[in-house]
């Protein structure tokens, strides 16, 4: 551009040179000045033209060619309205759900993380291999370092300027009126400084801080936690709080907003060096060989990141040996939530497969709008071929056809993108708040940025270029002849190619539509299973809590103390009947499982296991139909163990289990002494895995379920459950729930996803029908004449209609039992994932086609009938 | 004007006026002016050359860059832009001037009295 306005300005410059010469040369032939002047601009020309000629000769061509092209499809596209809103409509829908998909991966995946120049800060992990035998301990992580391999990079690297490390998801009990566990992280003294975070109020961590291990109680709470546990009251700093038993000093108040590094936001942070004292049971500070600080490195100005390679690699090579037959790779990506290995390669595959399902839609989407344009090319096809024979070119026909459908998917992709990001954003609340309740919150920021941007407009160029670029090159196929003649016998072999592209993507458009809708419906149907499930044993009127005594500070003598006196206030409660202690609560997501090996066999056996006192199997309701129940003596020293009955018909089918004996991995060998009936205590719908039972013993105590029955018209049982708890020990931190509730954590996932496919199945269906309608209305448009002629020579009319639909549903019919076939095929994958869907559901299976098809048939029906309508005679005329 | 001298003028092909910009910038840079007034000389003002119509046709030859603008200063020190050909303008004109020779047989022969059609 600056090259032509520089070459224009000289244009004008050359033209005054060029007239003053011209006049100095007539005046000196004799004119006089005035007359030589006037004489030169006529013998100049036409200036303007002069100009304007010049200036083309500078105009990019195609950009202006384009802008034509779009003021012309503009025009175009608004003389057929409905049309252009039907096409606009369906790919913002299929660009919208796919932009909104893409923004909530975004939000997990690729967005940086929200701290200051976040480009800067690399997440690093290791990934240790070992030749021979090796060793290593894991907490969370395998990718994350130790304390002294921290310091290792922290103090030898030379291209960041600060290295912090955290251990991010550590669970305290805060004390106070109401007890209760939060999540925090324990962090290296320079956290705050490296991530650019200072606290809004008070101070971050001072290195003095982590001078010594265990010393320096000191702790820095996230905003949401000084609001909503310390009424924003600025005089929390200072004051002391007790997080596990031990109190610590507030310094600080982190920014609104700050929620530490990892997808699960941390309401506290303490410094690491505290890991001892806040987590009893553990000494990770002074374990060299255990995983479990996450690393985050700012680098400094104009370090690339193969000088951090580099300069790391070596850092690496010298830990390395220490350790005989280690080698460490180290991982380094700019830092993101899911930033480690592990997870990337969880995320990855699961988000492709997700945006591939999306696709799928927008495809449907897709073909749709080729329909439309494909029945209206029909209509521009003499247009067309009359420009074709003046001599346009048919690449900048293709071109010119192009950008109408550009023009259409970016109207229609900036509706789409504009809702998705409108709906999204609530719509993801909705779900992480209908997330199970022992779910922890997670914060994924969905509002959209560059990438959902870029891929939007990606996305919607694509789009209209795959939906465009058939029936662009299709109406420009130069046979000019016959469309110029008209619908004349010469275009039949035309006709023909073009009906089959047209039933070629009806068909699949169906397939795809099936696809979702059968999906959908199996989820649903699994959905229904869920809500009206029988687990086998009484769950209602029964209340579960949960104590982790071990991590709340007790150790076991205490805490089998403290369970005597608790279980003692609970049976002395208004209302309640009865009370058990197990490891694992029925349907609460908390499994155990040994392997097990029987006499005289040699392959092992997993089997789900739990503890639990004699008075579980009468709680709830689940009856020993052989053998006898444990004593209240029993303890993990007795050998006697209850199996159920289709565990029992497994291991020893024909033989009285009674009496059968079992070996742990461990070596010690078990009895049977009695089965008990199935029912779905471990996962909901599924009762005949092998389950057995071991006596409870005083080491359970530490963590374990509280089950308690009461009668109807108790009061409110958990305040009262919590108020005997801190009677004995006011600090506790107690979780009271219903037992029904844990079914809730089963149903929700079916729920939600179930919703959602549902949705996405209804959408495919309104997309495919608005499809079938299109085809069967525009080949019933082109067979006017032909209707016309048939009725005119004396065909009857039903028999014409047959004729009609049979030619529109035949690739419905072939693309729906593609759909169905392909389904089947997935469903097995479906089954697995989801709870309560049957790989074959007969009611899925059956229903969902007929309603496709009863959809189809309906969209059929309706232009076929108005076809019957018209007047053979007006038929016979209209080409 | 009179008719006459309407006749004897010949209003250029289009095309034409690049080959013989292209030409007369052979002999060596010129000025836009200059390159008006060699054209029409060496043409004995045959040729009927709006002035003007010379300015299209030299930005359209920089743009294929067969010739080259540069500043300069002419005869009686005036500043001016002067035009010249370059080594790839010059390689053009040798495939124009060839090219136009054989349109110009061509046509010559076609022109050419022949026997029989006379009267």
């Amino acid at each position: 551009m600056t090259r032509r306005k520089r070459m224009l300005a000289q244009l004008e410059e050359d033209i005054r040179d060029h007239i003053e010469r011209e006049t100095q040369d007539n005046i000196d032939r004799g004119m006089s000045s005035e007359e030589a002047h006037y004489a030169a601009l006529r013998k100049f020309g036409n200036m303007t033209r002069v100009k304007e000629e010049t200036r083309e000769v500078w105009t990019i061509t195609w950009l202006e060619q384009f802008m034509q092209d779009a003021r012309y499809g503009a025009r175009s596209l608004g003389r057929s309205p409905s049309l252009t809103i039907a096409a606009v409509l369906a790919i913002a829908l299929g660009v919208g759900i796919n932009v909104g998909i893409f923004s909530v991966l975004n939000g997990l995946a690729l967005r940086l993380l929200p701290i200051p120049h976040a480009q800067e800060v690399l997440s690093i992990s290791q990934i240790l291999r070992f030749r021979g035998h090796g060793k290593r301990d894991i907490h969370d992580s395998a990718g994350y370092f130790s304390w002294s391999e921290y310091r290792d990079y922290r103090d030898h690297n030379s291209v960041f300027s600060g290295v912090a490390a955290y251990e991010p998801f550590v669970e305290a009990t805060l004390a106070g009126g109401n007890a209760r566990q939060v999540l925090g992280s324990a962090a290296s003294c320079n956290y705050f400084d490296v991530l650019e975070e200072p606290p809004a109020r008070g101070r971050g961590f001072a290195a003095a801080d982590c001078s010594s291990a265990g010393a320096n109680a000191v702790v820095v709470l996230s905003d949401s936690m000084w609001r909503t546990r310390f009424g924003a009251n600025p005089a929390v700093i200072g004051k002391p709080i007790v997080l596990n038993r031990t109190a610590y000093t507030v310094i600080g108040i982190a920014r609104p907003g700050f929620t530490g590094t990892e997808p699960f936001p941390s309401t506290f942070w303490v410094p690491v060096t505290m890991d001892k004292v806040l987590e009893p049971d553990q000494n990770r500070l002074a374990n060299d060989n255990m995983s479990w600080l996450a690393m985050l490195g700012r680098t400094r100005p104009g370090v690339t990141l193969d000088q951090v390679h580099a300069d790391l690699n070596v850092i690496a090579q010298r830990i390395d040996q220490q350790y005989p037959g280690r080698t460490t790779s180290l991982s380094i990506h700019t830092a993101r939530f899911f930033s480690t290995p592990e997870e990337r390669q969880f995320l990855i595959p699961a988000s492709s497969v997700i945006l591939a399902a999306f696709a799928l839609v927008l495809l449907v989407a897709c073909a749709n709008v080729t329909n439309l344009l494909l029945a209206r090319a029909s209509v521009r096809q003499k247009e067309i071929a009359l420009r074709l024979s003046l001599g346009a070119g048919r690449g900048r026909l293709v071109r010119q056809l192009l950008t109408e459908s550009l023009l259409l998917s970016l109207a229609g992709g900036i509706l789409g993108s504009l809702i998705a990001c409108w709906s999204f954003v609530p719509l993801m609340r909705f779900v992480t708040t209908h997330l199970p309740g022992d779910f922890p919150p997670i914060s994924v920021n969905v509002a959209p940025d560059l990438h959902v941007l870029v891929y939007a407009l990606l996305l919607t160029i694509c789009t209209g270029i795959a939906f465009g670029i058939v029936p662009a090159l299709q109406c420009t196929r130069p046979d000019l002849n016959s469309s110029m003649k008209g619908d004349g016998a010469s275009a039949v072999s035309r006709r023909k190619s073009g009906g089959v592209l047209l039933k070629a993507l009806v068909g699949s458009q169906v397939a795809v539509c099936m696809v979702l809708l059968l999906a959908a419906g199996l989820l649903l149907r699994g959905l229904y299973y869920a809500q009206t499930v029988d687990p086998g044993f009484e769950i209602k009127g029964v209340v579960t809590t949960f104590l982790d005594l071990g991590r709340q500070g007790y150790d076991q003598p205490r805490a089998t103390q403290f369970m005597a006196g608790f279980v003692d206030r609970l049976l002395g409660l208004p209302g309640v009947t009865e009370v058990a202690k197990a490891e694992c609560a029925p349907l609460a997501h908390d499994f155990s499982a040994d392997h097990f090996t029987l006499s005289g066999r040699s392959d092992q056996i997993s089997i789900e296991y739990n503890h639990v006192t004699p008075s579980y199997f009468s709680l709830i309701g689940i009856p020993i139909v052989r053998g006898r129940n444990f004593t209240s003596t029993e303890t993990h020293d007795a050998p006697g163990v209850i199996v159920t009955e289709s565990t029992a018909r497994r291991l020893w089918p024909g033989q009285d289990p009674l009496g059968q004996t079992l070996r742990e991995s461990s070596g010690h060998e078990r009895t049977v002494i009695g089965v008990a009936r199935d029912a779905q205590v471990s996962h909901l719908g599924e009762s005949t895995s092998n389950y057995l039972y071991y006596p409870f013993g005083p080491e359970d105590n530490a963590r374990s379920y509280i089950l308690v029955r009461y009668a109807t018209g108790s009061g409110d049982l958990g305040k009262s459950i919590r108020t005997a708890a801190h009677s004995i020990d006011p600090n506790l931190s107690i979780d009271v729930t219903r037992l029904e509730d844990n079914l809730e954590a089963w149903r929700a996932p079916s729920r939600i996803v179930a919703g959602l496919s549902g949705a996405l199945g209804a959408l495919a269906l309104l997309l495919c029908s608005i499809g079938v309608y299109g085809m069967v209305s525009y080949s019933v448009n082109r067979s006017v004449r032909e209707i016309g002629i048939r009725l005119a020579l004396g065909a009857d009319k039903a028999g014409v209609l047959r004729h009609v639909l049979w030619q529109s549903m035949r690739p419905v019919l072939i693309g729906g039992a593609a759909g169905v076939i392909l389904c089947a095929m997935v469903s097995g994958v479906l089954s697995s994932l989801m709870f309560g869907i049957g790989t074959h559901d007969p009611i899925a299976f059956v229903s969902v086609p007929c309603f496709l098809l009863g959809v189809a048939v309906l969209a059929t029906l309706i232009p076929a009938r108005r076809a019957m309508t018209v007047d053979p005679v007006v038929a016979l005329r209209c080409e | 004007m009179s008719t006459k001298e309407q006749q004897e003028r010949i209003e250029l092909l289009q095309g034409t006026l690049d080959l013989l910009i292209l030409r007369t910038l052979q002999l060596g840079p010129l000025h836009g002016h200059a390159i008006a007034k060699a054209i029409e000389f060496r043409s004995d003002e045959v040729f009927q050359v709006e002035q003007g119509s010379l300015y299209p046709a030299l930005h359209r030859l920089i743009k294929r860059r067969w010739i080259s603008v540069e500043e300069g200063t002419s005869e009686n020190n005036r500043r001016a832009k002067f035009y010249a050909l370059t080594a790839q303008g010059r390689r053009q004109l040798r495939v124009e001037t060839s090219k136009w020779e054989r349109l110009a047989a061509a046509i010559a022969q076609i022109l050419r009295p022949v026997g029989q059609e006379e009267r």
